[in-house]
C-alpha cells in the first residue's frame, strides 16, 4: 500500500513537471512581460492614388517623415507623422530610379536603402528620392542576390543583406564588394548561422546584428565580429511555428528600438512581438485582418519609441504607442 | 466618318479575336498569403516564355497565368516553377476567358 502511494506521488509530480514544461514551451509561463501597445493612428486603403497602397511591404522613419514601400505600385510614398501624404518617387520597372517590388526599407546616414525583390538589387536613394547607386544583381554568386528582402547598414557604410532565396546573409562593402556570408547558398538550415528564407536584418546600437530568419520562424543574433550569439522563436529556436508567446510564424521584418528591444513582424500571427535583446518575450500587439491575408508585414521604430508598421492585408500604415 | 467607324470596328473585332485565343491557366498553391512567397511564384512564372500576366489570388489560394497566343503552359513546367519558389502545385487547370490586365512586374 505504501509502495502504491509513493508511486502515485511520483506519477503526480512527473505529470505536473511535464505540464509545466509544456506550458513553458507554449509560452504560457512568462514572468518578463510588458503591457501591449495601442493603435493611435492608421491610414491608407487599396489603390494607386496618393495615400493608397497596393501591397505595402516595408517602412522606415525619420524624425519627421515616414517612408513606405508600395510594392505593386512600384513606388515609395512619403508621409508626415500624422499620415498626411507629402510626396512619392519611383515607378515600376528595372531602370535607374525604377522599382521592382521594394521590400523592407532602411535609412542610414541620410540615405534610403531599398531592396528590390524582382530586380535582385539594392537601390540607394537620397532622402529627396534621387537614385544614388545600384548594388548587386541577379544570381547566387558572391555579391549577387535572389530576392533581397532587407538590408542593414554598419557605421562604416558596409551593407548586410538578407538574401531571401539564396538562404544567406551577405556582408558587402558600400560599393557592393563581397566580404563574407552567413548561411549556405541555396540551402536551408536550422542550425546556428543557417537560414531558411531570411527576410530582414537590422543593427542594434551595440553592433549586434539581428536577422529575421523568415520561414525559419526565429531571430538570430550575431556580434559585431560576426560570431553567432543566440537565437529565439519557438522551442529551442528549431524552426517550429505557432501562435504562442515568443513563437513566430514567418518573421518578415525586424527592428530595434531606442532601448535596445527587438521588434519582429510575426506575419501569419498578425502581430508585432517585442523582445528584450536576449530574446526574452515582452509583449505583442497587432491588427486582425479585415481582408483576405495577414497584417503584420513590416516594422520600424521611431527615435521616441513609437512603433510603425504596415498592415499588408488591409493596405494601411499603423502607428502604435505603449499603453500608459 | 464611315471609314473611321469601319476601322474602329475592325480593330475592335481583331483585338477581341486576339484575346479569345490567349491561353489562361489556374494553379492551386497553398500558403500564398505572404508577399515573400507570392512574389517568388510570380517571379518564376514570369520567366517562362510566353507568359504575359500572373495574378495571385490570396483569398482563393490560386495563381492565374495568361499566355501569349500560341503558347501553352504544361503542368510539368508550372509545377517546376512553383517548386522552385518553395511550394507545391496543388491543382492545375486551363481556364476559359480573360483574367485581367498586366500586373507582372
Amino acid at each position: 500500500m505504501k509502495a502504491i502511494g509513493k508511486w502515485l506521488v511520483h506519477a503526480a509530480l512527473t505529470l505536473a513537471a511535464m505540464l509545466a514544461l509544456l506550458a513553458w514551451v507554449g509560452g504560457a509561463i512568462n514572468w518578463n512581460q510588458e503591457p501591449p501597445y495601442s493603435l493611435v493612428h492608421s491610414w491608407g486603403e487599396k489603390g494607386n492614388g496618393a495615400g493608397q497602397f497596393n501591397d505595402p511591404t516595408g517602412i522606415a522613419v525619420t524624425n519627421t517623415e515616414v517612408f513606405v514601400s508600395d510594392a505593386r505600385n512600384g513606388r515609395i510614398q512619403v508621409f508626415d507623422h500624422e499620415g498626411r501624404y507629402k510626396w512619392e518617387f519611383g515607378t515600376t520597372g528595372d531602370g535607374i530610379g525604377e522599382l521592382g517590388r521594394p521590400m523592407n526599407l532602411t535609412i542610414h546616414d541620410e540615405k534610403l536603402y531599398v531592396p528590390e525583390y524582382m530586380n535582385d538589387r539594392i537601390q540607394v536613394f537620397s532622402l529627396a528620392g534621387k537614385s544614388l547607386a545600384l548594388i548587386g544583381g541577379p544570381g547566387e554568386e558572391p555579391g549577387q542576390f535572389n530576392a533581397p528582402g532587407g538590408v542593414a547598414l554598419a557605421d562604416d557604410g558596409d551593407l548586410f543583406v538578407a538574401d531571401f532565396y539564396n538562404h544567406r546573409v551577405q556582408h558587402l562593402r558600400a560599393d557592393g564588394a563581397f566580404v563574407k556570408q552567413w548561411g549556405t547558398t541555396g540551402e536551408t538550415g536550422k542550425g546556428a548561422g543557417e537560414f531558411t528564407y531570411p527576410t530582414d536584418v537590422t543593427f542594434a546600437g551595440d553592433g549586434t546584428l539581428y536577422v529575421a530568419d523568415g520561414y525559419g520562424n526565429r531571430v538570430q543574433a550575431f556580434d559585431a565580429g560576426g560570431d553567432f550569439l543566440h537565437k529565439w522563436g519557438g522551442p529551442f529556436a528549431l524552426g517550429l511555428y505557432g501562435p504562442f508567446k515568443g513563437w513566430l510564424t514567418t518573421a518578415t521584418s525586424v527592428a530595434v528600438g531606442p532601448e535596445g528591444n527587438v521588434f519582429v513582424a510575426d506575419f501569419y500571427n498578425d502581430r508585432i512581438q517585442k523582445f528584450a535583446a536576449d530574446g526574452g518575450y515582452l509583449t505583442a500587439f497587432g491588427s486582425k485582418p479585415e481582408n483576405p491575408g495577414h497584417t503584420a508585414m513590416a516594422v520600424a521604430i521611431g527615435s521616441d519609441g513609437t512603433v510603425w508598421s504596415v498592415n499588408f492585408a488591409d493596405n494601411r500604415v499603423e502607428k502604435w504607442q505603449p499603453v500608459k | 466618318m464611315i471609314k473611321k467607324l469601319s476601322l474602329l470596328l475592325s480593330a475592335l473585332i481583331f483585338s477581341v479575336a486576339v484575346l479569345a485565343v490567349d491561353n489562361h491557366y489556374v494553379l492551386g498553391v497553398d500558403g500564398l498569403a505572404c508577399p515573400f512567397c507570392a512574389y517568388g511564384i510570380e517571379k518564376r512564372l514570369n520567366k517562362i516564355e510566353g507568359v504575359t500576366d500572373v495574378q495571385v489570388d490570396v483569398g482563393e489560394s490560386v495563381v492565374h497565368v495568361s499566355m501569349r497566343e500560341g503558347k501553352t503552359l504544361t503542368e510539368d513546367r508550372a509545377s517546376q516553377a512553383v517548386d522552385e519558389a518553395g511550394f507545391t502545385l496543388r491543382s492545375f487547370s486551363e481556364a476559359e476567358g480573360e483574367t485581367g490586365g498586366n500586373d507582372a512586374q
